[in-house]
């Protein structure tokens, strides 16, 4: 016991994989998994009801108050559905394509950094690891589509496919030219997740801003190819309804149906922190050189608690706007109790040793709620490309403007970096 | 390819307009749904809907004089009434009054031709039923008026 509780130390600021703590690695793989599941839950209302507001309308509204249960009553219909495999699928291809899917989605997850100790280990492959294992995916999306035996899964996930592997190219680009930003001044790059928000630290400066504005193109780059990578609006072919059905899971239902929705919103949480931990620093708090100080720390630790606590009232505003009707009561003790749950949350993050060791997590979860927004924002926007489209998108243009970025960046890390001028010249 | 088409291009700004668009459209005073059973629209005074018979708000007698006016005027041939002759008052008095709103087109045309406002189509537009049955409506039936039903949960 004495051991198991050696890591919470305050002392110990490493991840439990570096600690080398079984023990606490596993649970934090299991913590990662249920607030990953929680995240894609609370998405999945959120984008709902985002959506609804964006094309005026309301959005579920009904099950519990403003529909803030939809979401578990959605899951449950899903659990008891019949699950269906078409009598001419390969069986065995069938029911392996969603878990290969689902488990390259979720294996990113083990060197995604939520804060300097709070990831399950930090690689020092980390950027290449998430790379190789989320294009993993294609596989288990091409083996959907092939062993349905029908036409749209397969014609879906041909299309994501070459969707996929031609952004890569550029996604994989604008990395390289963040990964060589590292090396500035220390003249030694990383690849390790944690490493490349330790450099952002080191230099004072996000990789978005380094080099105006080479750092942002190369972040624009890896926004649009993410989305595309994710095969999300507005660069969602392989689902496109009007022409495929839905794509690659046409012949899916229930519970398998779950596991690939599962994947898609876990790929795009892990595709959202990757752009976070390349560019807008990870876990370190906004404005760190306009606002220094220990005053502005304090402010900036606020932050958390103030969160909840605005979440808090938001919700009792809506319990007093709540219709007086005895048919709304159960609702309004509801959200009233779950306003309460929200404050106390808040309040527990006032203490100060929560609010030290949550803090980095924070910015890093808000963060990644901003690009899941956009995601969203982008979906009630931008109406769907064409093939050709999406084919000239990605090779004629972010294919050629993130190589100029990768090459441009090389030379004025060149001429910045006077310690490594010297070691190519020697 | 002139200039300033190309810089809107390369900084995204028909996209970023967009955008705008749709975050400002977000506004909870822009939402145009009203939730129907819970909030019912407003329905116009000259709305053609569930016939109903009107009776005498003091007495409780009905305001059909039986002059079969209405019957007359129905395009669709769908009201029937009989009425006998009172022997002391020498008045015709109605007995039974059939609406069959099935075929009824709401046109509005016995609404029209009555005489002493005893038929109207009133404001209501549940008129779905599950079977054939309940759309004949009897004298009776006429008099209670539409019953909308009151959703309650």
């Amino acid at each position: 016991m004495g051991a198991f509780l050696k890591y919470l130390d305050k002392g110990v600021q490493v991840t439990p994989g570096e600690y080398g703590d079984y023990i606490w690695a596993t649970i934090y793989i299991l913590l990662i998994f249920t607030a990953v599941s929680i995240a894609v839950i609370a998405m999945n209302w959120l984008e709902r009801k985002i959506l609804a507001h964006m094309q005026i309308r309301l959005g579920p509204m009904r099950v519990g108050p403003h529909g803030l249960l939809q979401p578990i009553a959605d899951a449950l219909k899903l659990l008891i559905k019949e699950d269906i495999i078409p009598d001419e699928a390969d069986k065995v291809v069938f029911w392996f394509a969603p878990i290969a899917v689902m488990m390259t989605a979720f294996t990113t997850y083990l060197v995604i950094p939520f804060g300097r100790a709070h990831a399950v280990t930090d690689m020092n492959i980390g950027v290449l690891f998430m790379l190789g294992v989320s294009s993993l995916s294609v596989l288990g999306i091409i083996m959907a589509g092939w062993s349905s035996n029908s036409h749209y899964p397969l014609m879906g996930s041909l299309r994501s496919s070459a969707q996929m592997v031609s952004y890569e190219i550029a996604m994989g680009l604008a990395i390289v030219s963040a990964v060589m930003m590292t090396s500035l001044r220390t003249g030694t790059g990383t690849l390790s997740m944690i490493g490349i928000v330790q450099a952002q630290f080191d230099q004072k400066s996000w990789f978005a801003f380094t080099m105006f504005p080479l750092g942002f193109v190369a972040f624009v780059v890896f926004a649009i190819a993410m989305v595309a990578e994710t095969n999300r609006a507005p660069f969602d072919l392989p689902e496109a309804e009007s022409e495929l059905v839905a794509g690659f899971h046409t012949e899916y239902s229930g519970f398998r149906w779950s596991l690939f929705f599962l994947a898609e919103y876990a790929s795009m949480i892990a595709v959202s922190s990757i752009a976070v931990t390349l560019w807008l620093g990870g876990w370190l708090r906004p404005f760190p050189n306009w606002l220094p100080g220990k005053t502005w720390d304090l402010a900036f630790g606020l932050f958390p608690a103030l969160t909840f606590l605005i979440l808090a009232g938001m919700c009792f505003l809506g319990t007093v706007r709540m219709p007086r009707i005895p048919q709304f009561k159960i609702q309004t003790i509801g959200l009233a109790s779950f306003g309460a749950v929200l404050g106390s949350i808040g309040l527990v993050l006032l203490i100060p040793g929560v609010r030290e060791r949550v803090l980095d997590m924070y910015w890093f979860a808000l963060k990644v709620a901003f690009f899941m927004y956009l995601y969203i924002w982008y979906r009630g926007t931008f109406p769907r490309y064409r093939f050709d489209q999406l084919m000239r998108v990605g090779w004629k243009v972010l294919l050629p403007v993130s190589l100029g970025v990768v090459i441009l960046v090389a030379l004025a890390g060149l001429f910045t970096n006077n310690a490594s001028v010297m070691g190519v010249l020697r | 390819m002139s200039i300033a088409p190309l810089l809107r291009k390369v900084f995204l700004v028909d996209l970023i307009k967009g955008l705008g668009v749709t975050f400002r459209y977000q506004a909870p005073s822009e939402i145009v749904t009203e939730q129907y059973p819970l909030e019912r629209p407003q329905i116009a005074e000259r709305y053609r809907g569930q016939p109903r018979m009107n009776v005498n708000p003091d007495t409780g007698e009905t305001l059909c004089l039986a002059c079969e006016l209405c019957a007359l005027a129905c395009p669709e041939k769908l009201i029937k009434i009989t009425s006998q002759r009172n022997p002391t008052t020498k008045k015709k008095e109605l007995v039974e009054f059939i609406y069959d709103t099935s075929r009824c087109m709401f046109c509005g045309l016995c609404e029209d031709a009555c005489p002493s406002d005893a038929l109207e189509l009133t404001q209501d537009y549940e008129a779905a039923l599950y079977g054939r049955e309940g759309f004949i409506l009897n004298r009776e039936r006429l008099e209670r008026g539409p019953e909308p039903t009151v959703y309650s949960r």
